[in-house]
C-alpha cells in the first residue's frame, strides 16, 4: 500500500502547512506541469495533503489543471502565477 | 407596555424569521409580498442555507444555484424584508401585549459591510488557511473570506476568535501571531512593517526581549512554545541585511508642534517614532554620549550587539527625529522656554540601590550598572583571572556575571540570599550562566566586604534560611547566626535593584520611591504638558514594557497637542482567545517539536562577546512558524488592510447587541448533518476516499473545490464509485430511527451526475430499499437503472482499505446469491442521515417550545394547522420540523407564512 494513501492528518493541521508548502509546490511547477502523485513524491508528503495545498492554490488562481486527465486518471497542473 | 417609536409604531418588525435557508427565504419573501415588514436573521455570512451548496436538485436535475439564487436575491432586495446576516438571535420572550421581545447581536465581521465591494482581495492575500466549511472540509479557505461565490450579501468577513494569547500578552500588543504568520508565508518585509506598527526597536527586541509572548504560547502546552523571538530574529536580521537604511523618510504632513523627549532609551525612542510619524517635530535629549539608554549601556553585546541598536535608532531618526547626545536636561521650564509644546520624560531607572554594609566603598566594590556601562562603552574592568562575586539573583545579576566570564575572570560567583527556585532571573538565563561556568552561592548574603590597602580581597558571607512570608508573600530570608564564612574576591558587583533616574526633577513630581507620578492611562503628569513613561514611572521592568509606554505616551501627547480630549481608550483589543478550544482541536494534530535555535556552545561563548544566539535559517524560521496553532484564527497580519481599496476592514469592531420587538416569529433553523465518523466501521475520517454525501455534492457542483470529480486521496478520477444509503438514518445505533426522506433521491441524483462527469465509471448504490414517493421520483429511479447504475440490495457492514489503496466493501447480498460479499471501489460516498437542530429550543425564553419524539420542533396539528407550534405567535417553517425535500420545504414555508399572517391579523400585531 502506498504510504501516501494511508496516513490521514487532520485538515486543520494540514491547513497550517499550506503557506509554506504552496511555495514549494510553486517551485516545482515552475519547472513544468506535474500530477499530484508526482508532486507528492518529490515533496515526500502524502498525496492527500498535496491535494489540500494544491487546490488551496487553485482557488486563488495560482495553479490550474491542464485539459483532461491522462490515461492513468491523473490531471497535470501548471503554475499560473507565484504566490 | 411597549412605547411607540418616532413613527408611532410599537413594533420594529411585524415578523422575524430566524434562519435564511430555503424555508426562511421563502417565508420572508411571501410575508414581504403580503405587505408585512419582515426581519430575516441568519448566523451565517450569506443567506441560502444548505441548498445553495448543492450541485443540482432532484428529480429535475435543475441547477441548485438557478433555483436558490433568485430567492437569495429576492430577500436581499425586497422592500419589506430587512436582511441581517452574520447575526444571531440570543433570546425571544413574550411581551405583555402578546408581541415578542427579541435580543440578538450582529457578530463582529471586522468588515464594514456598507463599504465592502466583495472584491475578494483580502481573501487572496490572507495568510491563514482554514478548512472550508462551505466545501465540507475538502479544501481550505482563508480567515478573511467571502462565504462562497454566490454569497448574498457578497461581503467579506474575518474569522477571529479574539486576540491570540501571544499578541494579547505582549505589553505593546506587538502582533506576534501576525508576523509569525507572515514569516510562514514568506513575507518578511511585511512582517517587519507589521512589527513597526507596535514597536520600532525590532532588532533589539529580537535579541533582548524576555518574550512574554512565548510564555503564553498555546503550543507551550504541547511540545513546547513556538520560538517567536527566534522567528523575529530571522525576520529582522534579513530585513536589516537587505535594508541598511530605512526605506522611508520624514512624513509629508509635518506639523508645527514641537515635543522634547528626555532620555533615549526604549521608551523615549518609541515615543519619538510614533510622534514623528504623526508629523510632530521631535527632539530627544540624551545625557550619555550615545543614544539608546539601557539598550546601549546596560545590556552586554553578547545579548545585544550595538550595531543592532544603531540600526534600530535609524528607524527613528529617519523620520526626522533629532537626538542631542551629551545633553542632560535639568530644567523642564527651560525646555518650555525653548519652545517645546510638550515634554516627555523617559529617563529610566539606572540609579543603583545601595548596600549599606562595611567595606561598601572599597576599591573593587561596584554597582552592576556601572560595571555594565564600562563594559559596554569599552572601558573593560580588569577582572582577568580574578574572582568576581555578583550579589543578587535577578536578571541584572546575570549580565555582569556572564560578562565577567567573557572577560577572563578566574571565578565568577552569584551570591543570592534565597534558593534557586526563588531567583527572580529567568530560568534560561540562570542555566546559560551555569553552562558558562558561573557558580551559584545560594541561601547566602554578604555581611561585610573585607579590604586590604583600600582594595577588596574577600567577602564575608552569612548563610540564610527562609523564614515566614513577608508582605509580598515571599518567604523572608533570615541569617543563621554563626554561619559566617569568608570568600576571597577581587571584585564585588552589587546587583540588588535599580532606582528611578529622577534626581533632576522636582520632588512634587515624584512619589516616595522617587518614581515620577503620571496618570496610568494617559501618562500625563500634574503639568498637563508634561508626560512621563517607562522605568522612571513604572520602576525597572522589561524593554517591551517601556516600548509599550512610549507608544501610549505618543498617542496621548498627540491628542493633547491637537486639543483633543484624553479620556479615550488607547488600544482596542479583543479578549484573549481561550486555549481550551484550541487545545481540543490540537488533540488531532501531529507532533511538531520545536526547531532548535542555533547557538554557540558554552565553551565558545565564554571566549567572546559575540552574540551567542544565532539566527535561524529561512527554512528553519518558516518551519518554526508552521508550529503556530493560529489560536485566534485571523492572525492580524494586516495584509487584508493593506490591499483593501475601500478601507472597509475594522479590527476594532465589536459585536453589536440589538433589542427589538416583533409581532410574530418564524423559526426556520433547519437540520444538522450526522457526523459520518460515528459509523466507525465505514472508515470516514480514516480513509480519505470515504466521503459524505454533502461532500460528493460539492465535488459535482459547478463551483466544485477541485477541477473535476476527483478522489481526495490523490486527485485521480474515480473509476468504481460506491454510494451507500441510510448511513446513520433508520439506525438505532446512532439514536436516529427516522428515514431521512431525501437520501435515496439525493444519492440517485449524485449517481446520475457522476455518470455524466465520468462516463466510464462504474457506479453502484448499496441500499436497503429505494423510497421514491414523490412526483417523478420513481421515474428518476428507473432512469438511473437505465443509465447503467447498479443497485445492490444489501447493507454495508464494513469498509477496509486494500493494499492498492482502494476500498473493500463488506456487505450482505440480499437479492443475488445471498451471503456476505466483498467488492472493491475507489471512491465511497456515505449518504448520511440528518438530525434535528436542537439549538432552536434555547431561543424561546417564555416557556418550553415543544419537541416531537425525534427532537424536531412539534407542530400542534400538522394536518389542520401546519407550521403552528405550541407557542402562540411562534411558527416553524421547513426542515425544522423534520427533513424534507425542497418542494415540500417551499410548500411548508408557504403554510408558515400564511399562519403567521393570519396570527398577525387576528392579534392586531400588524403595524
Amino acid at each position: 500500500m502506498s504510504e501516501s494513501r494511508t496516513q490521514l492528518r487532520d485538515m486543520l493541521d494540514i491547513a497550517q502547512d499550506e503557506m509554506v508548502m504552496r511555495d514549494r509546490i510553486a517551485d516545482l511547477l515552475e519547472q513544468g506541469p506535474k500530477t499530484i502523485p508526482e508532486l507528492a513524491e518529490i515533496l515526500g508528503c502524502p498525496s492527500r495533503e498535496v491535494m489540500v495545498w494544491l487546490f488551496g492554490m487553485r482557488r486563488y488562481g495560482l495553479v490550474e489543471g491542464i485539459g483532461r486527465a491522462g490515461a492513468d486518471g491523473y490531471f497535470q497542473y501548471e503554475l499560473m502565477k507565484r504566490p | 407596555m411597549l412605547k411607540p417609536d418616532a413613527d408611532g409604531r410599537l413594533l420594529d418588525y411585524d415578523v422575524m424569521v430566524v434562519g435564511a435557508g430555503v424555508a426562511g427565504m421563502e417565508t420572508a419573501a411571501s410575508m414581504g409580498d403580503m405587505g408585512y415588514r419582515v426581519l430575516l436573521v441568519d448566523k451565517n455570512a450569506s443567506v441560502g442555507g444548505r441548498a445553495i451548496l448543492l450541485s443540482k436538485v432532484f428529480p429535475t436535475l435543475d441547477c441548485a444555484s438557478c433555483i436558490v439564487t433568485p430567492k437569495m436575491a429576492s430577500v436581499s432586495h425586497h422592500p419589506n424584508v430587512q436582511l441581517m446576516t452574520y447575526s444571531e438571535v440570543d433570546a425571544i420572550a413574550r411581551n405583555s401585549d402578546g408581541s415578542f421581545a427579541v435580543e440578538l447581536h450582529k457578530k463582529a465581521s471586522f468588515v464594514d459591510f456598507d463599504a465592502c465591494t466583495g472584491c475578494g482581495k483580502c481573501e487572496e492575500i490572507c495568510t491563514v488557511a482554514i478548512p472550508d466549511e462551505y466545501n465540507y472540509g475538502l479544501v481550505t479557505r482563508r480567515a478573511a473570506h467571502i462565504a462562497f461565490p454566490q454569497a448574498v450579501p457578497k461581503k467579506a468577513v474575518i474569522q477571529r476568535r479574539g486576540e491570540a494569547p501571544c499578541t494579547f500578552t505582549c505589553p505593546a500588543n506587538v502582533k506576534a501571531s501576525g508576523y509569525v504568520s507572515l514569516v510562514r508565508a514568506g513575507r518578511y518585509k511585511e512582517a517587519f512593517a507589521l512589527h513597526l506598527e507596535n514597536a520600532p526597536l525590532v532588532g533589539s527586541l529580537a535579541r533582548a526581549c524576555y518574550a512574554p509572548c512565548e510564555s503564553d504560547c498555546t503550543r507551550g502546552e504541547k511540545e513546547g512554545t513556538v520560538h517567536i523571538r527566534a522567528i523575529k530574529r530571522f525576520m529582522v536580521d534579513r530585513y536589516y541585511a537587505e535594508h541598511p537604511e530605512p526605506e522611508y523618510g520624514p512624513v509629508e504632513n509635518q506639523l508645527e508642534t514641537r515635543v522634547a523627549i528626555v532620555g533615549s532609551g526604549p521608551a523615549g525612542l518609541s515615543a519619538a517614532f510614533y510622534l514623528a510619524r504623526l508629523g510632530h517635530q521631535v527632539t530627544i535629549f540624551e545625557a550619555e554620549r550615545e543614544a539608546g539608554g539601557m539598550l546601549r549601556t546596560a545590556i552586554p553585546a553578547y545579548r545585544l550587539p550595538k550595531d543592532v541598536v544603531d540600526r534600530d535608532i535609524k528607524n527613528v531618526t529617519a523620520l526626522g527625529v533629532e537626538i542631542r547626545t551629551g545633553h542632560r536636561v535639568t530644567s523642564l521650564p527651560e525646555l518650555k522656554r525653548q519652545g517645546f509644546d510638550a515634554v516627555l520624560i523617559t529617563t529610566g531607572a539606572s540609579d543603583e540601590n545601595s548596600l549599606d554594609i562595611e567595606g561598601r566603598d572599597l576599591d573593587g566594590v561596584v554597582g552592576c550598572m556601572q560595571f555594565l556601562h564600562d563594559v559596554n562603552v569599552g572601558k573593560l574592568p580588569d577582572v582577568k583571572n580574578k574572582t568576581v562575586m555578583v550579589i543578587g539573583g535577578g536578571n541584572s545579576a546575570m549580565d555582569p556575571a556572564r560578562a565577567a566570564i567573557r572577560m577572563g575572570a578566574g571565578r565568577v560567583i552569584i551570591n543570592y540570599r534565597r534558593g534557586r527556585q526563588e531567583m527572580p532571573a529567568h530560568d534560561w538565563e540562570i542555566r546559560g550562566a551555569e553552562e558558562e561556568g558561573v557558580e551559584l552561592m545560594l541561601m547566602s548574603t554578604p555581611k561585610r566586604f573585607i579590604g586590604k590597602d583600600g582594595k577588596l580581597v574577600a567577602v564575608e558571607c552569612i548563610s540564610m534560611v527562609l523564614g515566614a512570608p513577608d508582605e509580598s508573600g515571599r518567604r523572608r530570608p533570615v541569617p543563621i547566626e554563626g554561619s559566617e564564612k569568608t570568600v576571597p574576591a577581587d571584585v564585588a558587583v552589587l546587583a540588588i535593584g535599580l532606582a528611578p533616574s529622577t534626581t533632576d526633577f522636582p520632588a512634587e513630581m515624584k512619589n516616595g520611591k522617587g518614581l515620577l507620578v503620571a496618570n496610568p492611562q494617559t501618562l500625563q503628569t500634574a503639568d498637563p504638558d508634561v508626560f512621563a513613561c517607562g522605568d522612571c514611572v513604572t520602576a525597572p521592568t522589561m524593554i517591551i514594557n517601556a516600548v509599550a509606554q512610549g507608544r501610549r505616551a505618543a498617542f496621548y501627547i498627540d491628542r493633547r497637542l491637537k486639543g483633543e480630549p484624553l479620556d479615550v481608550p488607547f488600544d482596542g483589543v479583543l479578549d484573549k482567545t481561550g486555549k481550551a478550544a484550541v487545545l481540543e482541536e490540537a488533540k488531532r494534530f501531529v507532533e511538531r517539536r520545536p526547531v532548535p535555535q542555533p547557538a554557540l556552545p558554552p565553551d565558545e561563548r565564554r571566549k567572546t562577546f559575540e552574540c551567542y544566539e544565532k539566527a535561524m535559517s529561512e527554512a528553519e524560521a518558516r518551519q518554526e512558524a508552521q508550529r503556530c496553532m493560529n489560536c485566534a484564527e485571523c492572525s492580524q497580519c494586516m495584509e487584508c488592510v493593506s490591499v483593501c481599496a475601500p478601507k472597509c476592514i475594522d479590527f476594532a469592531q465589536k459585536p453589536t447587541p440589538l433589542s427589538l420587538n416583533v409581532g410574530a416569529v418564524v423559526v426556520s433553523t433547519g437540520f444538522k448533518i450526522l457526523d459520518p465518523a460515528t459509523k466507525e466501521l465505514l472508515g470516514y475520517g480514516r480513509f480519505p476516499d470515504v466521503i459524505s454525501g454533502p461532500q460528493m455534492d460539492r465535488l459535482l457542483a459547478p463551483t466544485r473545490p477541485y477541477n473535476a470529480v476527483l478522489r481526495p486521496s490523490d486527485g485521480k478520477e474515480p473509476e468504481r464509485i460506491a454510494i451507500i444509503l441510510c448511513v446513520g438514518s433508520r439506525d438505532e445505533t446512532v439514536c436516529n430511527p427516522l428515514c431521512c426522506r431525501i437520501g435515496c433521491m439525493y444519492a440517485i441524483k449524485q449517481a446520475q451526475l457522476a455518470m455524466g462527469a465520468l462516463p466510464m465509471a462504474e457506479i453502484t448504490i448499496y441500499m436497503i430499499d429505494v423510497r421514491a414517493f414523490g412526483k417523478g421520483y420513481n421515474e428518476f429511479y428507473e432512469q438511473a437503472k437505465d443509465m447503467g447504475i447498479e443497485f445492490v440490495k444489501g447493507k454495508v457492514a464494513r469498509i477496509e482499505q486494500l493494499a492498492n489503496g482502494n476500498l473493500a466493501l463488506h456487505y450482505e447480498d440480499m437479492l443475488g446469491e445471498g451471503g456476505r460479499k466483498i467488492r472493491e471501489h475507489d471512491l465511497v460516498v456515505l449518504t448520511v442521515g440528518f438530525l434535528p437542530n436542537t439549538d432552536v429550543f434555547s431561543l424561546y425564553k417564555g416557556g418550553e417550545l415543544a419537541a416531537d419524539d425525534f427532537g424536531y420542533v412539534r407542530e400542534v396539528d400538522p394536518i389542520s394547522e401546519p407550521a403552528r407550534t405550541n407557542v402562540d405567535g411562534l411558527f416553524v417553517a421547513g426542515t425544522t420540523i423534520g427533513v424534507m425535500d425542497i418542494p415540500d420545504t417551499v410548500l411548508h414555508s408557504g403554510a408558515a407564512a400564511t399562519q403567521a399572517a393570519a396570527y398577525l391579523e387576528r392579534s392586531g400585531g400588524r403595524q
